[in-house]
């Protein structure tokens, strides 16, 4: 089994496109960089206080006028009720920091990374399909279920080393520029509302550094479960078009639905609307009624163990044609 | 006796209402070279794919030295290297890195890279990627693939494809060299009848999914062995050769009959005594190409 995952990972090294994804996280993190330099510079001469309070007013009074779309809503005054927390508490929770910085990259990892995952997974098999490299590979003397195994195996570790190395670079990148101590910044999270009061016992205060660990965490998982659907699609489509392009647009179509038509409710059953996880932690409100933790772990492993399992039957199964 | 090696029996594919290969049985032996000839749609691929196990057979089975390939597939396909259809391999990564990649998947070392590159001449272009090789190139570089590990039972599909002559030359020594020298048993298909007439002692020939003759290459030439006469008067000859015992049909200005070279002089002497004009008297061989037209009747052969 070793040698069949040293094999996966090298033709996914070899054939570069992991190195564009790390190059695109690169790129995407030097820029994130950048403007919380900005930031930074514009901070010192600016009063933060007034920043926040300003930015609360924008939201109620954007909440006042649109009353159209109930999630939108609902998100902008989980945020105002979370942003006055800070100002009570006299917190800067934005002042820019190499740590904050990566916690913060945990949340823009739950919509960019599964983007770089599906990628990288939807082709794992469908690739072998349309290079017809999968006679060679399924005629030597390895049963089938165990090439599946062996390709899941280095998807997952590839997820997480996506993962890793984001996190890596965020704190790369700043470093140089920004303040590097604040690990043990107190961080809170776990604003829900009930109506329009937000409760406070449900609030957690955790240093910044275990917060991280827990979006980091929770993104992870999601990561895992973005993996194992792209691995069906990839095992269902014979071209590495076809299997990518459905992937990432169930991905974006998915999290344009959830903006957009909140009223169908069915959408919180689709895996997309689950996989913001650390964002949904760290206090954005799910774009579904219900959609609570416990449900979105719970989501992303139905459809995560439905994917590997179907895709594992249809694998072993299907005959091999040209 | 040498072992059977491959044994098919009552191989078929039905997919949809279409049979694409029907109730096909053969059985190739070791330190033999078994052609496997057919037009293109002939069911020839089909028929590779279940044996190496792509393709699951709607009934019939396939054993490799005895092991069935569904049941016991690991056990069976240890004894196989193959190509099907092209020698697709990856094209992003080197020559040598795809024979590390099944070495690996095999479990054998690095000396049995070696030993395939040297088989095929190859030595000098595997550090290169597979993607800038030519299409002869990749051929060489399946078959030094499909040779690792020592199999013992070898599946080529069209292994003269995309080869100048010398390369076809190289592949046909080389094929004949294992099976003579080495007992291996080859497996090869191919639309190209004098590819098989150099290279195969024993041939199946494959139409619409079905066997139609199979045995030995000599014997099935041999047997078909008859005699052209030019003569003045086709009607009467025929009748004279009939009368002789010997089987004869007309066409335009020739006679044809199955007669062996050496009973020639006395059908001549009957004929030119009947008063016939006998313009030229040859040897027919029929090829596997002229056989092969026969048995499909005339169908065409690509």
């Amino acid at each position: 089994m070793i040698n069949l995952v040293q094999n996966e990972t090298l033709k996914i090294l070899r054939r570069r496109r992991f190195m564009v994804v790390v190059g695109i996280l690169f790129v995407i993190l030097s820029i994130v960089s950048y403007s919380q330099v900005e930031k930074l510079n514009r901070s010192r001469d600016q009063n933060w206080r007034a920043d926040l309070q300003e930015r609360i007013a924008r939201y109620e009074n954007w909440v006042r006028r649109a009353r159209a779309n109930e999630a939108w809503v609902r998100s902008a005054r989980t945020e105002i009720k979370r942003l006055q927390f800070y100002l009570d508490r006299d917190i800067n929770p934005e002042a820019p920091t190499v740590p904050l910085v990566v916690r913060v990259f945990a949340n823009a990892a739950g919509w960019l990374l599964p983007l770089l995952v599906a990628v990288i997974g939807s082709d794992i098999v469908s690739a072998e399909n349309a290079e017809g490299t999968d006679k060679l590979l399924l005629t030597r003397p390895v049963r089938r279920w165990k090439i599946l195994t062996a390709k899941l195996i280095t998807l997952l570790m590839f997820a997480t080393i996506t993962l890793v190395v984001g996190a890596a670079m965020a704190w790369i990148v700043t470093v140089p520029f920004l303040p590097a101590r604040g690990w043990d910044m107190p961080m809170f999270n776990g604003f829900q509302m009930t109506g329009d009061v937000v409760k406070l016992e449900s609030i957690r205060q955790l240093p910044l550094w275990k917060d991280a660990l827990i979006a980091y965490g929770l993104e992870w998982y999601a990561l895992l479960a973005v993996a194992a659907v792209s691995l069906l699609l990839s095992v269902i489509f014979k071209s590495s078009a076809a299997s990518i392009g459905t992937m990432l647009a169930s991905l974006i179509g998915g999290t344009i639905l959830t903006r957009i038509s909140p009223d169908w409710t069915a959408g919180k059953y689709f895996f997309v609307s689950a996989i913001p996880l650390s964002d949904y932690y760290s206090g954005a409100a799910p774009p579904y009624e219900g959609m609570t933790m416990t449900f979105c772990i719970g989501l992303l492993a139905v459809w995560a163990v439905g994917a590997v399992v179907t895709a594992f039957v249809i694998f072993t199964r299907r005959d091999v044609f040209g | 006796m040498p072992d059977i090696a491959l044994s098919a029996e009552n191989l078929t594919k039905v997919i949809g209402k279409k049979t694409i290969v029907d109730s096909a049985s053969f059985q190739v032996h070791e330190g033999e070279v078994y052609g496997f000839l057919g037009p293109n749609g002939a069911g020839k691929t089909t028929t590779i794919r279940m044996l190496v196990g792509l393709i699951k057979p709607t009934s019939g089975s396939v054993e490799i030295f005895g092991y069935d390939v569904r049941r016991e597939f690991e056990k069976a396909m240890r004894c196989i290297g193959c190509i099907v259809e092209n020698p697709d391999l990856y094209r992003f990564m080197t020559g040598r890195e795809n024979l590390e990649h099944f070495a690996r998947m095999l479990g054998v070392g690095n000396g049995e890279i070696e030993r395939v590159a040297a088989l095929v001449n190859m030595d000098h272009r595997l550090e290169q990627r597979v993607g800038t090789y030519s299409l002869g190139m990749r051929q060489r570089l399946g078959i030094a693939q499909a040779m690792l590990g020592k199999p013992r039972l070898l599946i080529l599909d069209e292994p003269a494809n995309g080869l100048d002559p010398a390369g076809i030359r190289e592949i046909r020594e080389l094929l004949r060299h294992l099976a003579e020298e080495q007992g291996l048993a080859v497996f090869v298909s191919s639309h190209l009848l004098a590819e098989i007439e150099l290279m195969a002692d024993r041939v199946a020939i494959i139409h619409k999914g079905k066997i139609l003759r199979e045995g030995p290459v000599r014997d099935l030439i041999s047997s078909q062995r008859s005699m052209e006469f030019k003569v003045g008067d086709v009607g009467r000859a025929v009748d004279v050769l009939r009368a002789l015992g010997v089987a004869a049909t007309a066409d335009h200005d020739r006679v044809f009959a199955l007669v062996e070279e050496a009973d020639t002089p006395p059908i001549l002497a009957a004929l030119t005594g009947q008063g016939i004009d006998v313009f030229h008297a040859r040897q027919r061989v029929h090829t596997l190409e002229e056989m092969f037209l026969e048995a499909t009747g005339g169908e065409t052969v690509d």
